[in-house]
């Protein structure tokens, strides 16, 4: 895939600048009306889509029909325009004047998308922009260019008016012209908590609307109280996962008081079963990490783990598939005796590796979630409605999971977290995703 | 070869009711079978909805997915060979129908055992389930 320039931004922003008076004066049922026919586009592919990310990304298939049906719910929940985006107004303000706040599109919006979600992510924001009556450019992911592409062209033959959704593939240079150019009324991110600062600070530099999401650290508590045999598929699905490449991955596991050596027990076990390989094998239940570098990465914490003192029971380094020789696999991963200082109990590793931090009880897990900087989500198994309502009172992280290991929210609920991994207010999708793409424009009248 | 995850479950539901439309298309074609040609045609399309069922089930509740492997689930018992319906004698077509309407009954009633933490899914397959022992008894009455 060849990379795009500052030239190619330029040109595609000037398109969507040139689309955006036309498609602004749209009706909202109209604009909506091309999201209904995507949908059904959607359903249609939905298989090729699904293999075509599996195929890219690596992971498993089930994975990739979840991503790709969590894309779609967004095009759904976008639909309900006529609703969402409506204004308000109160007569009589003060003697007879009325105010209307009509809520207006804005311009030319763009997103920049992570390598870990190439369907779904760029659809947080997209299909509400353009039903807002705004006009895009999106950048998928350099690592994962060819899924984007493949949905493009699904969006192609829905038929747009020319230059409304507008996407060009490229790194670096894409992304700074992108950040910089002046007719980008608002800039929408998914990835590292590093990048996300950056893509906020240069926006409010050139300023823009920005909501840039992060990395995550999150921590998953597992009470005395909870239910082990009931938790041991959601919890070994919140840590290995699309390979632990979630934000919203499981990657602390906190036993609480006497539960952990029976919770470590049964989710080793569980753990070890995984089955690693192609991800359009039906036996896989795991796939590889996104590259070789990656691999490296996640292979360099486990290290930094075995080198600070941790306890490494289940090593993933030696993974091998077979078939696959020169796969990226890292296998399940797990320490145990990790303190909170220790590195890999505060980085974000974004791999298959667990690091079990024990506590005493629920202070010890409060404080270890909210020092760590990042506040993506944070997740508790209990059968005690008081410890549950305790952790979603106390602790900083945005999406709370009880009895859930992956807290996310679906398309009708904002999806964000906050502290480090949120950089900006306005969260991807849900009811409040409309003010990120509107401007409320207040009339206030009074008739002579 | 084991049926260890949602995708796979629903997968091979699908090669169920695609094996089973080809094998009704062909009765249907054969005209030792002609007293059945309307039965036949019926459940040839019938399984072509039955198919469309499922990959909207796939679909539409992938995201209730779970990864731990379901146990002990796997293709060999529900593997019927049914080659012949273009060319056999009514008899045989009829009983070897009647072998694949019983597995795949057994099959819908096996896996939404296995999956009954999906609710809808599981539903879903019951309801799947019950259509194929309908369609039993239409044979039933046939010779």
């Amino acid at each position: 895939m060849a990379y795009g320039t500052k030239e190619d931004v330029d040109q595609a922003v000037k398109a969507a600048r040139a689309a955006f008076w036309e498609w602004r004066a749209t009706p909202p049922l109209s604009r909506a009306r091309y999201l209904f026919r995507l949908k059904d586009a959607f359903e249609n592919n939905f298989e090729d889509i699904a293999k075509t990310l599996t195929r890219e990304q690596g992971k498993v298939i089930d994975e990739s029909r979840g991503e790709v049906r969590r894309m779609i719910e967004n095009v759904e929940h976008a639909t309900g325009v006529t609703t969402l985006m409506c204004g308000y107004t109160l007569e009589d303000i003060a003697k007879d004047i009325d105010c209307k706040g009509h809520r207006q599109p804005v311009g030319v919006f763009a997103a920049i998308a992570p390598y870990n979600f190439p369907a779904m992510v760029p659809w947080w924001f997209l299909p509400y922009a353009i039903v807002s009556g705004n006009t895009y450019v999106l950048k998928p992911s350099e690592q994962v260019p060819m899924t984007q592409t493949k949905i493009f062209e699904i969006v192609d033959s829905v038929g747009f008016p020319e230059g409304v959704v507008n996407m060009v593939h490229g790194s670096k240079e894409v992304v700074n012209a992108i950040l910089d150019h002046p007719d980008i009324a608002g800039v929408s991110f998914v990835g590292s908590s590093p990048t996300a600062k950056y893509i906020y600070e240069r926006c409010g530099a050139t300023g823009k609307r920005v909501q840039a999401l992060g990395g995550a650290k999150n921590i998953v508590a597992v009470m005395p109280d909870a239910k082990l045999d009931a938790a041991m598929p959601s919890l070994i699905t919140s840590y290995y996962g699309c390979s632990g490449q979630r934000c919203l991955s499981g990657s602390i596991l906190t036993p609480v008081g006497d539960v952990a050596d029976a919770l470590l027990e049964k989710f080793t076990v569980a753990a070890k079963s995984i089955q690693m390989g192609d991800g359009l094998d039906e036996k896989t239940s795991m796939g590889p990490v996104v590259s070789a570098a990656h691999k490296q990465r996640v292979l360099g914490y486990i290290e930094k783990g075995i080198a600070e003192g941790a306890k490494l029971i289940l090593d993933g380094r030696n993974a091998k598939v077979t078939d696959l020789p020169n796969g990226f696999f890292v296998g399940p991963t797990i320490f145990d005796q990790v303190s909170p200082d220790m590195t890999i109990a505060r980085e974000e590793i974004f791999g298959p590796v667990v690091s079990v931090v024990r506590c005493k009880n629920m202070n010890e897990v409060v404080e270890l979630i909210n020092s760590r900087g990042f506040a993506n989500a944070a997740c508790i198994y209990t059968s005690s409605g008081a410890a549950a309502r305790e952790f979603k009172y106390r602790v900083k992280p945005s999406m709370i999971g009880v009895n859930i290991g992956i807290a996310a929210p679906m398309s009708f609920f904002p999806f964000g977290g906050a502290g480090q991994s949120m950089f900006g207010d306005t969260k991807g999708h849900g009811q409040e995703i409309f003010n990120f793409f509107t401007d409320t424009k207040v009339v206030i009248e009074r008739w002579l | 070869m084991p049926l260890q995850n949602f995708g796979s479950i629903l997968n091979f539901a699908e090669e169920l009711e695609s094996q089973d439309r080809q094998f009704y298309e062909a009765a249907a074609g054969n005209p030792a079978c002609a007293a059945h040609q309307s039965l036949f045609s019926e459940l040839a399309a019938e399984a072509g909805r039955s198919m469309q069922t499922v990959q909207r089930i796939r679909r539409e509740y992938v995201t209730e997915m779970i990864l731990e492997p379901i146990m002990d689930f796997t293709r060999a018992p529900f593997c019927e060979a049914c080659e012949g319906a273009a060319v056999q004698g009514a008899a045989e077509v009829l009983a070897a129908a009647r072998r694949l309407e019983t597995r795949a009954e057994r099959y819908y009633a096996e896996a939404a055992e296995k999956i009954k933490a999906l609710t809808e899914v599981a539903r879903a397959l019951r309801t799947l389930g019950k259509t194929r022992k309908a369609r039993l008894a239409k044979l039933a009455t046939r010779e």
